[in-house]
């Protein structure tokens, strides 16, 4: 068997005396789709963050397609095929909902200043390729009539889906989804699973889903981790992770799993 | 046919000859404002890619400018003996390139150490660095220390400072409207939002101060040629301030906002001439007026930056 498309190995995060994340042992393979929850604070975003190359771990080693993540920097972990969304979303307030898509695009552009400046041909039927998958992304997630509006005045719903596009846009293996439903209605919720399920399938990738919404990741994910207090206290199918009495536990006052 | 962006920049250096060809008939005074206006284009729009587009404040353009200014004014004295007179266009284009490429190596020592800086520690970092240029060569003998260099060719005409101004401009936005360039304005909005996105700011950040001070450098290569004579007091920081002022009245980023403020910043300090004494004190209170009727930049439309800006 080949190596796990993304591996942590007893991974943890210390800041100052607190350990948000504490020998975290956790591995997605390919194509596959997995769910991370646990109640708030207990570490999720911090191993988005371990994983993205924000945070370098503590103890511990994390290794993407075999390579270990060590020392490298996001926009270099981006490369070569991990994407991220963000729990509160940081789409380019500036710019566009196409420029938004486009400036994701750049990381594997054949064109850089030089280019730019001269505009020959090569760059523009490059650019001309750009605008054309800007596009159909966008249309698949039904963004294609908002592309001149500005990302800021989306509604929440469409600047998640939007953010979620733009990560795409990157070309990832895999993909790091934190909280995509929050502020959702039940309709918006519903669409979003049916497009997480698609872009799964259509794009061959591997999707780590943090979310709070119990029925979604129970409907949605082959595969649970449940974090509390940055320790894993439970790991399986929806089927097993509901019945954990460690589970049941932790999220006891906190809210009803599905 | 020339495609797209190209074909403006053509048909715009080609009106600029047309009207250049005129040029002997204008009012001298009045021309010599004309080739100001071009220079402080050139000055605009290059902070506008540092300060506009990319998000680093930067309160040492001037400095930039000075490098310039003082290599191509050295290189063009120490040639212009040596050639017929026919060769000066040479000799300033070399000029300009020269000053333009040694003030973007300045660019580059400027930008790598400063890059973890933000801010208001930026600016005042920048402003520093401003202020050393300033004294390395008020006290460099080489260069006339403190009374500054004399006897420069006149070798700036109406053409070339507007050519190049044309260029500038061009150069400018073309960068920032491709795919690569979006990258400038990702990492003004959301450093963490666009180095997940596989930008490198740091790389993004060095490129627009090195690109910014070439063209710096450039304009500064005109101003000598222009006034002939330059002194370290011409490029201090009241001039890095100047053209921080013409890039926020101009929009921030916004390429035809921040020309059109160059031009009126240019024009309206001569306006003021009759009333010598209160001329300072009339061009800082209309700044401010303007600053507070409107904070989003005196020509700005739009609330974003479109793919056309
Ligand atoms: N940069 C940081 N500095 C200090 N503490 C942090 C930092 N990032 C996260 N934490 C702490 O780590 C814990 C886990 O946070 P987080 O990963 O955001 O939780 P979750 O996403 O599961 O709600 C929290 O107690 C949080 O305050
Ligand atoms: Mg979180």
């Amino acid at each position: 068997m080949s190596a796990p498309l993304l591996k942590l190995d007893q991974v943890t995060i210390r800041f100052g005396g607190l350990t948000a994340v504490s020998a975290l042992d956790f591995q997605v393979n390919d194509h596959d789709l997995v769910g991370l929850i646990g109640p708030n604070g207990a570490g999720k975003t911090t191993v988005f963050n371990l994983i993205t190359g924000v945070y370098q771990p503590t103890e511990g080693t994390i290794a993407f397609a075999g390579q270990p993540t060590a020392k490298r920097k996001p926009h270099q972990l981006t490369k070569v095929g991990i994407a991220r969304t963000f729990q509160n979303i940081r789409l380019f307030h500036s710019l566009n909902v196409f420029d938004n898509v486009r400036a994701a695009m750049q990381v594997h552009r054949t064109h850089g200043v030089r280019q730019a400046l001269w505009r020959g041909k090569a760059y523009r039927a490059a650019e001309k390729e750009v605008e054309d998958r800007v596009m159909d992304l966008l249309e698949i997630f039904k963004l294609g009539r908002l592309r001149n509006e500005d990302a800021k005045n989306l509604p929440y719903g469409d600047q998640r889906r939007l953010e979620i596009v733009r990560a795409l846009a990157t070309q990832p293996k895999l993909l790091l989804l934190d909280e995509p439903a929050a502020g959702m209605n039940p309709t918006e919720k519903a669409e979003l699973a049916g497009l997480i399920r698609s872009i799964k399938d259509r794009f061959q990738i591997a999707v780590l889903l943090v979310e709070h919404d119990m029925q979604l990741v129970m409907n949605l994910c082959e595969r649970i981790t449940v974090l509390d207090y940055g320790v894993k206290i439970a790991e399986g199918t929806p089927t097993e992770i509901k019945r954990h009495p460690k589970v049941i536990e932790a999220y006891l006052g906190e809210e009803q799993i599905a | 046919m020339i495609p797209g962006a190209k074909r403006w920049l053509v048909v715009a250096i080609v009106l600029i000859a047309i009207v250049s060809a005129f040029s002997k008939q204008f009012n001298s005074y009045y021309l010599g404002i004309a080739i100001d206006v071009g220079i402080n284009i050139i000055l605009a729009v290059s902070l506008n890619l540092i300060m506009g587009h990319t998000g680093q404040f930067s309160l040492g353009h001037a400095g930039f400018m000075a490098v310039g200014s003082y290599t191509a004014a050295s290189f063009t004295i120490a040639c212009t003996k040596h050639v017929p007179e026919s060769a000066a266009p040479f000799l300033l284009v070399g000029g300009l390139i020269l000053g333009g490429l040694l003030a973007a190596l300045c660019g580059l020592a400027v930008g790598v150490p400063t890059l973890r800086l933000r801010g208001d520690y930026l600016a005042i970092v920048t402003l520093g660095f401003g202020e050393i240029i300033r004294v390395v060569f008020q006290n460099m003998e080489a260069v006339g220390a403190a009374s500054g260099l004399s006897g420069i060719p006149n070798y700036t005409n109406f053409f070339w400072s507007w050519t190049t101004a044309a260029i500038a401009a061009y150069a400018v936005a073309a960068l920032v409207n491709s795919t690569y360039g979006r990258g400038f304005i990702a990492v003004h909005d959301d450093e963490i939002a666009a180095s997940a996105m596989g930008i490198n700011p740091t790389r993004y950040k060095v490129t627009a101060f090195v690109v910014g001070a070439f063209f710096a450098g450039v304009a500064g290569a005109l101003y000598a040629h222009h006034k002939q004579t330059i002194n370290p007091t011409g490029f201090d920081f009241m001039k890095s301030f100047e053209i921080v002022v013409m890039v926020i009245l101009g929009g921030m980023g916004r390429t035809v906002g921040v020309i059109i403020a160059a031009i009126l910043l240019t024009i309206l300090p001569e306006m003021l001439r009759p009333v010598a004494e209160y001329r300072m004190i009339i061009y800082s209170l209309l700044i401010i007026v303007i600053m507070m009727a409107r904070p989003q930049g005196l020509f700005t439309l739009r609330s974003s930056k479109g793919a056309n800006t």
